[in-house]
């Protein structure tokens, strides 16, 4: 009882410490005209100063029935450690777009599912690590269908 | 002066690797190259998005050569011309690629009419050689004078206005042609 | 004799000399061959007028920042968007001080039935659309403004610095892009002020209304209240009275109607966590009493942020309800 009782504790410690998360949120959160069109913003947090985060996006896809992915480019926004996502994937099939973070020796991933309606939260997912080939292929089952607008 | 001209201290800014001036350049001229260039290749969304970027990377990296002595959007419109016949000497035909055909909107039926003959004009407009092509898009879609028209094309307002002529004449021809010899719609 | 189709182009678009246009004229009416070329050419150009200006997708400027020399992914300071706003107002003062004294004027482009007629308007001109028309007036270098049938809209200004406009009654879709606080509407019931965006904007003879954000936001202010109305979210417009509290347009259907209402303990029990929107902008328009129910509601829904007391809070702190604004708008 009381090994497992310490083996909880420092598992909480270690998640304390590794505090490195996404946040996502439409593009009114990132407070910057110039990502107005942006499908969605996001943004790292618990990544202590002097480390700097490193973030990255790919969308993946299934367009009839073809399994296609493709690198995204973020782009940074006026407020700090914020970044925009922008459509530049096909219209067409089932899109979720996956984000990938680093901070030092901390890790963060999450999933998005992109609906008609834009990036849907409720379906989004978030992870202390990437997202598995599997997490990757769930989140794309859940794509509602009607495309990406 | 029009609203697309673009102020000394704008260019200057760019110089001097302003990004927000560049995005401002950017976002005065954007619709107009795009425009052209998806025209020119009938439709093809990638193919103008690839111009459109070259022209804008192009400027950016060459603005410092800009001498100031010919206006700004003769110099923009030349990197037009230029990346456009560039582009379609070493790419496929213009019928090969996505083509985005204009949206018909939902409701109104003239609307609808309206783009289908925005489709056959796109459509028609393709078929011109490059060279009259080019003029008739430069000359629809900027309201360069003759002579500026002369600059970005690298020839003498004679040929500009022959160019034109003949460009517009074929392009009535090769309507009418589509529409069965029925003429306008 | 010389023909002159060769010219023809340049006769149509009036870049000649008198002289020479002169002798084409007078050419034209005995040569019958160049009289069919000039039809021909003047149908091609009539025919390039059917071709809509096609708007370069929102993605580009991304690829092409990603491409311009030494980018990276630069710390950018939290106040940027001043200075890009700074810049681009810089300019367009630029081309204000330098421009003639005549204000500019905007395109206009009508359609009734099949028809299109396209003319200019100058600031203190009307343009009114029928029940069978639509207009789009293109905003300076900005973006375009489309009027829907039976609306009826007055241009205010036209300079670089201020693209206003006043919307009577009707329907227009806006769809603007520019550096924030260039565009704005008036209506009888308060201000449109555009942030970056792309809206749907109703507004009857009496001054009520409807707001629909499609892209980016809108900020709409009458007599001090105002309503910050983001992508996705509405907004109804009462008659000399202003915005009412926007809401999301898939919000309960029962939170619209208690919103409409009034209706307080319905408003708390039906709001979901993105309906902080429509509590935030609550908090300031009820008495202190119920104002720390909404408090207490938003913060069961989701965490109040460091720097925000709930104290200041109830005291409507302009700075504590601006940090709290922009930690919600996450959940937005």
């Amino acid at each position: 009882m009381f090994r497992f009782t310490f083996a909880a504790c420092a598992c909480m410690a270690l998640a304390l410490a590794d505090g490195f998360t996404f946040n996502i949120g439409s593009p009114v959160a990132s407070q910057d005209f110039q990502s107005k069109t942006a499908v969605f913003v996001f943004r790292t947090q618990g990544c202590v100063e002097p480390a700097k985060p490193q973030v990255s996006a790919r969308a993946e896809g299934i367009v009839n029935g073809a399994r296609q992915s493709v690198s995204l480019k973020v782009v940074t926004t006026a407020q700090p450690n914020v970044y925009a996502v922008y459509q530049t994937w096909p219209r067409a099939g089932d899109w979720i777009v996956s984000l990938q973070g680093t901070c030092g020796d901390a890790r963060a991933g999450a999933v998005v599912p992109i609906g008609p309606k834009g990036f849907i939260r409720e379906l989004s997912k978030f992870f202390p690590r990437p997202a598995t080939p599997a997490e990757i292929e769930a989140s794309l089952k859940t794509v509602p269908p009607g495309g990406n607008k | 002066m029009n609203g697309r001209e673009v102020s000394r201290e704008v260019i200057e800014a760019c110089r001097a690797g302003d990004r927000d001036a560049f995005r401002t350049l950017y976002e005065i001229h954007k619709d107009r190259v795009y425009s052209i260039a998806f025209y020119f290749f009938n439709g093809n969304s990638e193919a103008a998005a690839d111009v459109t970027q070259q022209v804008f990377l192009k400027l950016m990296t060459s603005i410092s050569q800009f001498r100031g002595d010919a206006d700004f959007s003769t110099w923009l419109y030349r990197l037009v011309v230029n990346t456009c016949v560039d582009s379609a000497r070493k790419h496929k035909p213009a019928s090969d690629g996505p083509l985005e055909t204009l949206a018909a909107p939902e409701d109104h039926e003239g609307a609808y009419a309206r783009t289908q003959t925005a489709n056959s004009v796109r459509a028609a407009v393709s078929t011109l050689p490059p060279k009259f092509r080019i003029a008739v898009l430069l000359r629809y879609f900027d309201d360069l004078s003759y002579e500026q028209m002369a600059e970005a094309l690298h020839c003498s307002m004679g040929t500009v206005a022959s160019r034109l002529s003949r460009g517009h004449k074929l392009l009535a021809e090769r309507l009418k042609a589509m529409a069965g010899g029925k003429g306008k719609s | 004799m010389r023909h002159v189709a060769s010219q023809l182009a340049a006769h149509i678009d009036g870049r000649l000399a008198p002289a020479s246009s002169q002798q084409i004229q007078e050419h034209l009416r005995t040569c019958e061959r160049c009289q069919a070329e000039y039809v021909e050419v003047k149908q091609g150009m009539e025919w390039m007028d059917r071709l809509p200006l096609i708007e370069a997708p929102a993605s580009l400027w991304t690829s092409i920042e990603a491409g311009l020399p030494h980018h990276q992914a630069p710390r950018r300071i939290p106040w940027a968007w001043l200075a890009t706003a700074a810049a681009a107002m810089f300019a367009f003062a630029a081309y204000w001080l330098l421009a003639p004294a005549k204000a500019p004027t905007w395109e206009v482009t009508r359609t009734e039935n099949s028809t299109q007629r396209i003319s200019r308007i100058a600031p203190g001109q009307w343009i009114e659309t029928s029940a069978r028309s639509r207009a789009t007036i293109k905003v300076g270098a900005i973006g375009s403004l489309d009027l829907k049938p039976n609306t009826r809209v007055e241009v205010i200004a036209t300079q670089p610095g201020e693209h206003r406009v006043a919307l009577a009654h009707g329907e227009i879709h806006a769809s603007i892009s520019a550096p924030p606080r260039l565009f704005f509407v008036d209506t009888p019931s308060g201000t449109a002020i555009d942030l970056g965006c792309e809206y749907d904007l109703k507004t009857a003879a009496d001054g009520s209304g409807l707001l629909q954000v499609s892209k980016g936001w809108v900020q709409f202010e009458w007599n001090g209240l105002e309503s910050l109305v983001p992508a996705g979210a509405s907004c109804q417009i009462r008659a000399h009275a202003g915005p009412g509290i926007p809401y999301f347009d898939d919000a309960p259907e029962s939170l619209k109607l208690a919103l409409d209402q009034g209706a307080l303990e319905k408003i708390l029990s039906e709001s979901r966590v993105r309906d902080t929107l429509s509590l935030w902008h609550l908090l300031s328009r009820v008495d202190a009493d119920a104002r720390g129910r909404v408090f207490d509601r938003i913060a069961a829904l989701t965490p109040v942020p460091q720097g925000v007391s709930r104290e200041q809070a109830l005291q409507l702190d302009p700075d504590t309800l601006k940090r709290w604004r922009e930690d919600l708008a996450w959940t937005w």
